[in-house]
């Protein structure tokens, strides 16, 4: 945890400057919650609406902040976690038989207007949606943002080695989706 | 090995690594006034809940007590009990009995006929006489041996 974080975080937890120090809580991790959520839920509304429930977690919370973790891990996994929750919420008030969150997933994806993928993106994306919750969270983590296992074990509380395999077997099954989509 | 798992080549070979999705125009830009105003708006709302959930448990506690006083008052007016208005309509009302000296007809049931009329007998002979602690006495002592009047202490 570096000066400026124990700053802020002071900041935040300062009634008088909580205000001024959560906006720059909010310009700073904004963009890269977004995609995480984005990632989890696909569709941009539900994104948004996540969004900023994960920040008003945070506003309302932040003085029970223990500094166990680093802001940015704290963040990432109240945005997980209000993901998953969002997931959840779908398909327990869902009036169809909508058994698989993955169902859902591939709706909102092809119902986004804020996809500009080609073809064989849009595959990988609906092979994406057809893993398990958490394979799904660690391909996305570790596929397109590249983050390290030990900064994802630290979110997801998952030792390295589990994330690992959880990888493993999130590429095996996406492989396995795309030949059997390329044989049709 | 290790360094291997992190700085992972392209598992899926040719595919792009970019995410194919993008947001509306000015959206990150505009986020942080559109949260604010959504902060602000939940706590007004909430400042409004606080006060109901303070209120809440003392509005619960006067509702049960106007519903218990409710079950137990209408159907006591409404619907008297059946021997009470068996009685009302034929004896003689509380207020009659006493003026009158009669006694109530709900002591008659506690006492088999006989300890009635004696108990009846005596209170005659009370009446009789004015009582005073003098003539209290002269009756305990004309009516009780010292035995009973010691026993009964």
């Amino acid at each position: 945890m570096d000066l400026n974080e124990k700053e802020l975080i002071a900041n935040l937890k300062s009634s008088g400057k909580k205000e001024g120090a959560f906006q720059v809580l909010v310009k700073t991790y904004q963009e890269r919650l977004y995609w995480h959520i984005r990632k989890i839920v696909m569709n941009h509304d539900d994104t948004d609406d996540i969004l900023q429930n994960v920040y008003i977690k945070v506003w309302k919370n932040v003085e029970g902040f223990r500094e166990d973790s680093t802001l940015f891990t704290w963040l990432f996994r109240i945005a997980t976690n209000e993901s998953l929750s969002f997931l959840q919420k779908q398909r327990r008030h869902s009036v169809f038989s909508m058994n698989e969150i993955s169902e859902y997933l591939a709706d909102s994806l092809e119902s986004d207007v804020y996809f500009d993928g080609d073809e064989i993106q849009k595959k990988l994306q609906l092979a994406i949606t057809k893993l398990p919750e958490k394979q799904r969270i660690v391909f996305n983590m570790k596929y397109f943002d590249e983050m390290k296992y030990e900064q994802m074990s630290q979110i997801l509380q998952t030792s390295v080695g589990a994330l690992k395999a959880s990888f493993h077997f999130a590429v095996k099954k996406i492989e396995e989706f795309l030949e059997e989509d390329h044989k049709k | 090995m290790k360094e291997q798992d992190e700085n992972i080549e392209n598992p899926l070979g040719k595919l792009n690594k970019e995410h194919p999705f993008y947001v509306p125009e000015n959206y990150f830009e505009t986020f942080a006034d559109r949260l604010k105003s959504r902060i602000e708006d939940e706590e007004k709302s909430g400042r409004k809940k606080t006060l109901y959930f303070y209120l809440k448990p003392a509005l619960s506690i006067a509702a049960s007590i106007a519903l218990i006083v409710l079950l137990i008052n209408v159907p006591l007016t409404k619907f008297p009990p059946s021997n009470q208005g068996y009685l009302s309509q034929n004896q003689p009302s509380k207020d009659s009995v006493d003026s009158d000296g009669v006694i109530p007809v709900e002591l008659i049931t506690y006492f088999t006929e006989g300890q009635f009329l004696s108990a009846v007998s005596e209170m005659n002979e009370l009446d009789k006489r004015k009582l005073s602690p003098d003539s209290l006495g002269d009756y305990i002592a004309a009516n009780y041996n010292d035995y009973e009047i010691i026993a009964n202490n």
